[in-house]
């Protein structure tokens, strides 16, 4: 049987102004993802595999189409949504884990994972936050700041802090282009593991074959011709 | 190709390259206002003299002198006898009465000195016995009118014979003889005068060696126009927080050129990874930097002559206000900006090529320099010049200080505490020691320079108001024509009016070579209590000016023998404004009766009754009844005295607040420049946060949090480098540039308010955004 979709992206298109040359990066693209299901998105570099995942994210508008999230007792409808309602989406059902700088520098480890749950005045979930990095294997880290962590343990960090709040939907921008095959294969049994047992529906950017390989749908972006 | 590289890059972030040259423009546009509104103070206080006596350095006085004896002094200085002596010549100077009006005639020897063209203005046809006038004479008097001279209201300017004639005097009569002497550091004070206005006046000039009869008396030109001086001395004061403020425009202009390489550091990378030498880039740099700086320059040169204009015309608003810019300030301003930026950019591109620490001088070099400003302050024979080195090496450390700092508060950032938002906005003003240290060391220094002007500022307010009220006592005070004065010091004539009479009696003597005025008055508890002395004053005790014990070096307790009689010192008085040393010995003191007795004083003068005060309870009416019955005395109303003074004191003051405001909106601008470019570079830091769902209204908070943050860490510094800047304006430069001391009152308003200025400096250049939209979101594609 097949499940409901949670995030379901309908004719979506979105375009660039590079002078007068006018570059769709998006152009009717259409898919869902169901709750606890994985989708990958493959494409050569400016296919706009980053576009889409900032559309999901609300962090862009859409020019056409529409994007609807399932969340506990509504649907959200991104055309509909000002940015002030994305922000907020953002802050309370989507996770984001990028290639690089995904930590506030500024902040400790543990205050790094909290810092959604603050953000959201959920104060219950900021036990839940050691507990995650335990797991994660970086309980003897809490206290150090981002600067002192590998690149591993950085995306490690990155991953627990977007699955703290359990949001409906993660987004991932090439989790793994910057490590090595060793931590790229641990990060990513982390996200696909973590989105799968707590029912949250993943949608990953990436480059490596073997890390789309372990998604549920893969999603192929061609580059896009100037017009 | 890669100018174009580069001229590309900067046009694509035009906010940024905006902001370099106004940040820039504005540094140059604080160096010009100060300097012209300074140099604007210094005219005015200029004019209290004559523009025709201008030129005279020092002036000769003597008993009943008439022409025999200046050309018995030329001779003197024809046969060589007078080295130090460049120049002399007869000078006429009294009040009369013309044409119903109180007119201070000046008599000159227009044969050798006609007023230039350049100083008045000809309003009819030249003749040999028409008169010069300032302005307010100008349609006011009967006789030829030559043209208009730079004076005091109420001056007419003449050849000698014809001073005569409107005085009434013999042809050989004269009031003194103005001489130009040999000042070796006269050229030096002259341009540090040209450079910081006001600045000259706190540098002392030579010691006059010039060999003359004793009976003759040589008074400087401070002496001869005392109120000029005691306003040099205050515009000395404003100043020294000019150079301050030249010094965070300094930084500022240091600070744009080093956001402008940092924004610029990519392409240079990239560039240099291609094969282009480092050399090249640093000339592409330069020249591109430097030309920034040669525009903001302009800029900043219109705009500083409009804000000066603008400033003196808010604090004076009664008086017309003409600036021109002259070629001193355009040589600072251009020199600034250009010199700075191209010393600093090749600086910082050195750094940034070799990746050097933070730290720009060696810690031993900056204990050094402690230590020496440290002896510099102590010991007063190092001058002025000790006094403003220390004041330059507390800035330096200060400024050294911030990056270690701010590594070491960093690794306290943890324990920082409160909403995660705000711990984000605190930390980051703590995380970038190489983008803002510079900048804070501005503000720093800005808050610092506040607090210590603001400090000298109220305790020296503090310790003139004291001063007004011990000696400001009495109601009404008589001064003028001395025949009156002798008449109603001998009778009781309007004793119906007046419950007390004070006689003072003066005259100048020299005591161990030293010339000082000597009052002489009953000093009974009351009087007595007018100088900080609250018995009476015993006949062989003596009373000394603070300036004059630091001329004798005595203090309290000690001996002095003055006309062979042993004195003892029984205590010090504050006497700003005077600019003689000055001693105070009761009636009955032997003095009175050796100088009353006709001993020789060794100067020109007699002792004389000098002015007559009175307590009364109807003090308008005391004074009404002076007026009618003695026309001749100037009469004035020691509360209007007090008034006068106390406004004066704040409206010279008042401009200090200006400066300030212009220093602190200058460090605004640098730190605002600095966060700006810290946002640049770590832009990612800002969008990762966006996307976990951070909103504007937090970002607001998290940027006011960074302020705060930066306005902490600046006042850290700030607060012991302001009080220590206050104490050496007080204890160390005031005495030594003027000879008194000022008790450095720690004033919680003056900390307060420059710090609550500073901060919110901080913050306002922590909330405001600029070139957002120039940043897309990261990864776009």
């Amino acid at each position: 049987m097949t499940k409901p979709a949670a995030l379901n992206v309908y004719k979506i298109s979105k375009h660039y102004q590079d002078g007068s040359r006018r570059i769709d990066v998006i152009a009717d693209l259409s898919f869902n993802v169901a709750a606890g299901e994985s989708l990958s998105i493959m494409g050569p570099s400016g296919s706009g595999k980053s576009t889409l995942l900032n559309l999901l994210a609300g962090l862009l508008e859409l020019d056409e189409g529409d994007i609807t999230l399932a969340l506990k007792d509504q649907s959200f409808s991104y055309r509909a949504a000002n940015e002030r309602s994305r922000t907020a989406l953002r802050r309370q059902s989507i996770g984001y884990v990028y290639q690089f700088f995904n930590l506030v520098p500024t902040l400790t480890v543990l205050e790094n994972v909290r810092l959604p749950a603050r953000l959201n005045h959920r104060r219950d979930l900021e036990r839940h936050a050691s507990t995650l990095l335990g797991e994660f294997g970086l309980a003897d880290r809490l206290n150090d700041f981002p600067e002192r962590l590998s690149g591993g343990e950085q995306q490690r960090v990155a991953v627990a802090r977007a699955l703290l709040l359990k949001p409906p939907l993660l987004l991932a921008d090439e989790p793994t282009g910057n490590l090595d095959a060793e931590n790229s294969k641990h990060v990513a049994e982390l996200l696909f593991s973590s989105c799968r047992e707590q029912n949250i529906s993943l949608v990953l950017a990436t480059h490596s074959n073997e890390v789309a390989a372990m998604a549920d749908t893969r999603l192929q972006l061609d580059r896009p011709s100037p017009s | 190709m890669i100018a174009r590289a580069i001229l590309r890059f900067l046009a694509r972030t035009p906010w940024s390259t905006a902001m370099a040259l106004i940040g820039m423009a504005l540094g140059v546009t604080s160096i010009v206002s100060v300097h012209l509104v300074s140099a604007s103070i210094s005219n005015r206080l200029d004019g209290l003299v004559p523009s025709t006596f201008a030129s005279y350095s020092h002036y000769l006085h003597r008993d009943e002198l008439d022409s025999a004896d200046y050309f018995a002094l030329r001779r003197l200085w024809r046969a060589g006898d007078l080295p130090a002596l460049k120049q002399l010549a007869p000078l006429v100077d009294e009040t009369s009465q013309i044409d119903g009006r109180s007119v201070r005639v000046l008599g000159t020897d227009l044969l050798a000195n006609l007023p230039s063209a350049n100083a008045n203005t000809l309003v009819g046809p030249f003749s040999w016995n028409g008169v010069w006038v300032d302005e307010s004479l100008k349609d006011q008097l009967s006789m030829p009118i030559n043209g208009i001279i730079d004076a005091p209201k109420g001056t007419l300017l003449a050849d000698i014979a014809t001073a005569h004639d409107l005085l009434g005097w013999p042809n050989n009569q004269l009031s003194y003889i103005g001489l130009v002497l040999n000042d070796p550091f006269a050229g030096s004070i002259e341009i540090a005068e040209k450079l910081l206005p006001g600045f000259g006046a706190g540098f002392p000039s030579a010691e006059p060696s010039l060999d003359l009869p004793p009976d003759w008396q040589l008074v400087s030109n401070a002496e001869q126009y005392p109120a000029r001086e005691f306003g040099k001395s205050i515009l000395f004061n404003i100043s020294a927080l000019g150079m301050l403020a030249l010094l965070v425009a300094w930084l500022l202009i240091y600070q744009v050129a080093v956001s402008w390489l940092r924004r610029i550091w990519p392409v240079f990378d990239r560039l240099h990874v291609l094969g282009v030498e480092w050399q090249q880039l640093r000339s592409y740099f330069l020249f591109s930097i430097g030309l920034v700086a040669s525009l903001a320059a302009l800029l900043g040169l219109a705009v500083g002559w409009w804000l000066a204009i603008w400033l003196l015309q808010i604090s004076m608003p009664r008086q017309a206000v003409n600036l021109s810019l002259d070629s001193w300030v355009i040589f600072k301003a251009v020199g600034s900006s250009v010199a700075v930026c191209l010393l600093g950019g090749a600086w910082a591109f050195h750094r940034s090529q070799r990746t050097v620490s933070h730290s720009t001088l060696p810690i031993s070099t900056t204990l050094i320099l402690l230590v020496t400003a440290t002896w510099c302050v102590l010991q007063p024979q190092t001058g002025l010049a000790g006094g403003f080195f220390a004041i330059a090496v507390l800035s330096l450390a200060a400024s050294q200080t911030i990056a270690p700092l701010l590594i070491g508060l960093k690794r306290w950032a943890s324990m920082i505490r409160g909403s995660y938002l705000m711990r984000i906005g605190v930390r980051e003003a703590l995380w970038h020691p190489r983008e803002l240290s510079v900048a804070i060391a501005g503000l720093s220094l800005a808050i610092a320079t506040a607090i210590g002007v603001a400090l000298m500022v109220d305790s020296f307010r503090v310790d003139f108001s004291q001063m007004l009220d011990h000696r400001l006592k009495y109601d009404v005070i008589a001064q003028g024509d001395a025949a009156t004065l002798n008449k109603i010091a001998a009778k009781n004539e309007v004793a119906r009016l007046y419950d007390r009479k004070q006689i003072y009696r003066t005259t100048d003597i020299r005591v161990a070579g030293l010339l000082m005025q000597l009052d002489i008055t009953r000093m009974d508890a009351f009087e007595s209590s007018r100088y900080g002395y609250s018995r009476n004053l015993a006949t062989n005790d003596i009373l000394v000016s603070e300036q004059a014990g630091r001329a004798l070096q005595l203090s309290v307790g000690e001996q002095l023998t003055v006309a062979g009689e042993v004195m003892t010192v029984a205590g010090l008085f504050s006497a700003f404004g005077d600019l003689k040393p000055r001693i105070i010995v009761d009636q009955h003191s032997p003095l009175t009766t050796a100088f009353g007795a006709g001993l020789k004083t060794k100067t020109n003068n007699r002792l004389q009754i000098d002015s007559i005060a009175f307590g009364s309870d109807q003090p308008d009416a005391l004074l009404t009844d002076l007026r009618q019955r003695f026309p001749k005395l100037e009469l004035r109303l020691q509360s209007d005295i007090r008034r006068v003074a106390l406004d004066t004191f704040d409206q010279t003051f008042a401009i200090t607040t200006v400066l300030i405001t212009i220093a602190l909106l200058v460090a605004a601008i640098s730190v605002y420049i600095a966060v700006t470019t810290m946002r640049l570079n770590r832009k990612t830091g800002r969008q990762l946060l966006n996307t976990l769902g951070v909103n504007r209204t937090e970002q607001l908070m998290m940027n006011t949090a960074l302020g705060t943050g930066l306005g902490l860490v600046a006042i850290i510094i700030a607060l012991p480098l302001g009080v220590m800047f206050g104490w050496i304006l007080c204890n160390v430069i005031n005495p030594r540039a003027f000879g008194w001391t000022i008790e450095l009152q720690l004033s919680a308003r003056a900390l307060l308010y420059a710090c609550g200025w500073g901060m919110l400096a901080a913050i306002a250049a922590g909330i405001l955004q600029g070139g957002g939209r120039e940043e897309g979101a990261f990864g776009e594609r």
